[in-house]
């Protein structure tokens, strides 16, 4: 059984995993079906003799029409919900508002209404996932998002070939090393999902798991919040205990050394210090 | 002529201390040039490393028989993993079925020998010293980067010990070795075939090894490309699949599934080839359609090869390569429908003898059923979203390795058998054998699909106790077990048939196709006589005229020393 759909991507998946079943178990009893009936009836015995069949031109077109046929239904409904489940859709009433969330970031003013999906890079790397946020703060193993919310997951790896997968919330995924890709989801309620690396990544890939928690926008702001505030405060246990030892070092030069690493677009997000806070880690 | 001091008495004589002692029997073996020797030293090699492959399968599936098991160390079933893998596709399905075409393509087209018979040696010799290196690499450092080594993983920044090096060597001259032997089957068929044996002659075992050998001169070279650029970014500075450095990891998943597609070809083809020799003959008809089979052969082996993006549809690709690999993927349907059908109606009013081939076909196109339709979800982009990498996945090439090359193999080596060896192996043996067999491979492999459709990944050393995952593994494993001792049991009974078999004619099945033409087994020349091919049933003709020549009442046991025609 596969897990249930839990975003609009994933239920059109679960769909045509029924189609496939369905279509596979028929042709799988059909062919046995007849295999094990002709071998029972056509055994040889005393005196019966085979009867050679013609083979005519229009038999075997037939069979071949007909599997054409099936053949090109299946691949009509595999482009439409490719096609369908890739198209990142609007948040819903309840999700996070993007011209909010833009409006506070920017202290601009965003006409009302425009929904923006959330963007979050997960970055695959040996043997952990790491996430970050539009505002610049990150987290490890577990995504937090808000419920009802287009989230785009863009897809990058450090170091080998990853492949993320939450079931539940839409396909696989590559995390390729200097390769963008990306998928989405928009969990229709709140939870957690457990997913993991589909990819093998050496030695500890079957440890190399991960979660997505799903929670209310109210919940999701404050945890962003705490989230930044966490990793300030370890910033700067961490630069005093190395001010401690020697000079104390510039945040914002160590701020921009990390900065290279995310994509241009998340690093054009004015979002103030916690971006630097990527630079202790 | 007058220079030099002259040893030469007037009346010349011969010294000679007797005629040279026959060199030792393994000697002759291993040194071979006759297609009968290499096509059975290399299936003999095949069904050993067949074993060795089990063993691993074994100790991978002992680890998983319970939720976060400790039982082997992740880099040890990491390494347990990679061996395994490449010892199924590499060492045992493709040299198993090019051994079989080996052995039996000369003989069914009427050939004194291979086109190459150096060649066909130096093959079975890359062969055997790859899967040397590859298991005298247990003393040192076993290859550890997954089935296919990907780069980066299998890059030295990733894994810096020479497991990965022994990885390509061992794969790369197992390749090398199949590309020569694909290229001397091509030009053993192409050139070699009895006078009348127009290729709409050619028997369907003869058509699959045609086929198969053209798609190992395509899915070879490209394996053996990516191999070495591999290793030339391992250990010359090479940048070929570096990202950034002009280069993409992308590259290699192309060349390397280019390549295990063409292996996969070879798991389904031969034994679809041998399906269709045994069928007809065991059902006494022939088949419904030849010219409908050998199509389905060619077109099988072309959208097969075409559809290789079909194992990369999470990588980012632009959809429209994507939808092209679907569309030749589901389009594997019709072919494969066809061959279904003609199988199925060749056995329809038939006189079926249920002898050890017959049992082993019956229960290779019962397996394949399973292992295509499998694959048929896996060929429609959403669905193989949700299946791939998983031990769906898994399960659905079981299926087939088990379909095809064990069943299927079983099959045309239990048929063959008299031919090679003079003797025919136990209807018993195999019926316990394939029982064994198909119960295993169920239980080991639908338990398989329902723990990847609840998200077991694949080639993992544990999993976490999530829904049902630890039941569906226990059964996995028992099946595993069953699974073994089948195949055990069935090598087993081959190799009594080979030892005290009962002593079978040329013709213990009554083909239809030159090779029961020769003695079993067949002298190093294979005939004293080539006959003049004048249908597609040059054995039937031939019988025909044999009995026309002989008072009605005898039921004859010497046709084959009647040259006809």
């Amino acid at each position: 059984m596969p897990e249930t759909g839990h975003s609009p991507n994933a239920e059109d998946l679960n769909a045509l995993y029924w189609v496939m079943v369905i279509v596979a178990v028929a042709l799988v009893v059909a062919i046995n079906g007849a295999l094990i009936a002709l071998a029972l009836r056509f055994r040889a015995r005393r005196g019966a003799e085979p009867r050679r069949l013609r083979s005519r031109g229009p038999a075997q077109a037939l069979i071949a029409g007909a599997f054409a046929a099936l053949a090109a239904v299946l691949f009509v409904l595999g482009v439409v919900v490719t096609e369908s489940s890739s198209e990142v859709e609007a948040s819903g009433d309840e999700g996070l508002q993007a011209s909010t969330r833009v409006t506070a970031q920017r202290s601009l003013d965003v006409p009302s209404g425009e929904t923006e999906p959330l963007e979050v890079e997960a970055s695959g790397q040996q043997w952990i996932w790491r996430y970050e946020y539009p505002d610049g703060t990150f987290s490890y193993y577990e995504l937090v998002v808000p419920v009802d919310t287009a989230v785009v997951v863009k897809l990058e790896s450090t170091d080998v070939v990853h492949r993320w997968w939450v079931p539940g919330l839409g396909g696989k995924f590559d995390a390729t090393p200097g390769q963008s890709n990306q998928t989405w989801f928009k969990a229709d309620e709140t939870g957690t999902f457990e997913g993991a690396s589909y990819q093998f990544s050496g030695a500890s890939y079957a440890a190399m798991r991960t979660a997505v928690r799903v929670v209310s926008v109210e919940e999701y702001e404050a945890w962003l919040a705490q989230q930044a505030s966490d990793i300030e405060a370890a910033q700067a246990f961490v630069q005093e205990q190395v001010a401690s030892d020697t000079e104390l070092d510039d945040p914002a030069t160590e701020g921009g050394g990390g900065a290279t690493e995310g994509s241009t677009e998340q690093g054009a997000t004015p979002s103030g210090g916690s971006g630097s806070a990527e630079g202790t880690q | 002529m007058s220079a030099g001091p002259n040893l030469a008495p007037h009346r010349p004589e011969l010294v000679s201390e007797g005629p040279a002692g026959p060199r030792p029997r393994w000697l002759e073996l291993a040194t071979s040039t006759d297609h009968k020797d290499v096509g059975r030293i290399m299936i003999a090699g095949a069904l050993g490393f067949l074993v060795l492959g089990l063993v691993g399968f074994l100790l991978i599936r002992a680890q998983l028989i319970v939720p976060e098991n400790t039982l082997i160390e992740p880099v040890t079933f990491n390494r347990l993993l990679s061996v395994m893998s490449v010892t199924l596709v590499a060492l045992f399905a493709v040299p198993l079925a090019l051994g079989l075409f080996t052995y039996v393509v000369p003989l069914q087209i009427g050939a004194r020998s291979l086109a190459f018979p150096r060649l066909a040696n130096l093959s079975f010799w890359l062969f055997a010293v790859a899967g040397g290196i590859l298991y005298t690499s247990f003393v040192y450092t076993p290859p550890e980067a997954g089935f296919n080594a990907l780069p980066p993983l299998s890059d030295t920044v990733f894994i810096d010990n020479n497991g990965v090096d022994v990885w390509i060597t061992a794969l790369g001259l197992c390749v090398l070795s199949f590309t020569l032997l694909a290229i001397n089957l091509a030009a053993t068929i192409a050139k070699l075939r009895a006078p009348g044996l127009a290729w709409r002659r050619l028997p369907p075992f003869s058509v699959a090894a045609s086929v198969c050998s053209w798609v190992l001169l395509v899915a070879g070279p490209a394996m053996l490309a990516g191999l070495v650029m591999l290793e030339i970014d391992r250990h010359f500075d090479g940048v070929f699949f570096d990202q950034g450095e002009g280069g993409a990891p992308t590259y290699y998943q192309h060349l390397s599934w280019i390549f295990f597609t063409g292996a996969w070809l070879l798991m389904l083809l031969p034994a679809a080839g041998a399906i269709s020799e045994i069928i007809p003959a065991l059902a006494r008809k022939p088949l419904l359609s030849r010219r409908a089979v050998t199509a389905s052969f060619v077109a099988i082996a072309a959208l097969g090869m075409l559809a290789w993006m079909q194992n990369m549809f999470t990588a980012a690709i632009p959809s429209g390569f994507l939808y092209g690999a679907m569309a030749m993927a589901l389009a594997l349907l019709i072919p494969v429908g066809v061959l279904f059908a003609n199988w199925l109606a060749t056995l329809a009013f038939g006189a079926i003898e249920m002898r050890a081939p017959m049992l082993f076909a019956l229960g290779a196109v019962s397996t394949l059923s399973f292992g295509l339709a499998a694959e048929l979800g896996h060929a429609v982009i959403p669905v193989n979203w949700l299946l791939s990498d998983t031990t769906d996945a898994t399960a659905a090439t079981g299926y087939v390795l088990v379909g095809g090359s064990v069943l299927g193999g079983l099959a045309a080596l239990h048929y063959w058998l008299p031919k090679m060896t003079g003797r025919t192996a136990s209807d018993g043996g195999a019926k316990v054998s394939l029982a064994l067999i198909l119960a295993g491979a169920h239980l080991t492999f639908i338990p398989m699909f329902l723990a990847g459709v609840d998200g077991q990944p694949v080639d993992v050393y544990k999993y976490f106790d999530v829904g049902d995952l630890g039941l569906w593994n226990a059964l996995t494993t028992i099946g595993a077990v069953v699974l073994a001792l089948g195949i055990v049991a069935a090598i087993a009974n081959l190799y009594a048939g080979v030892t005290s078999g009962t002593r079978a004619g040329p013709d213990p099945w009554r083909g239809d196709s030159l090779e029961w033409f020769a003695p079993s087994p067949p002298p190093p020349h294979n005939f004293d006589v080539v006959p003049d091919v004048r249908s597609a049933e040059p054995m039937r003709d031939i019988r025909d005229a044999v009995e026309r020549r002989r008072p009605p009442r005898t039921a004859e046991k010497s046709e084959s020393v009647e040259p006809v025609a």
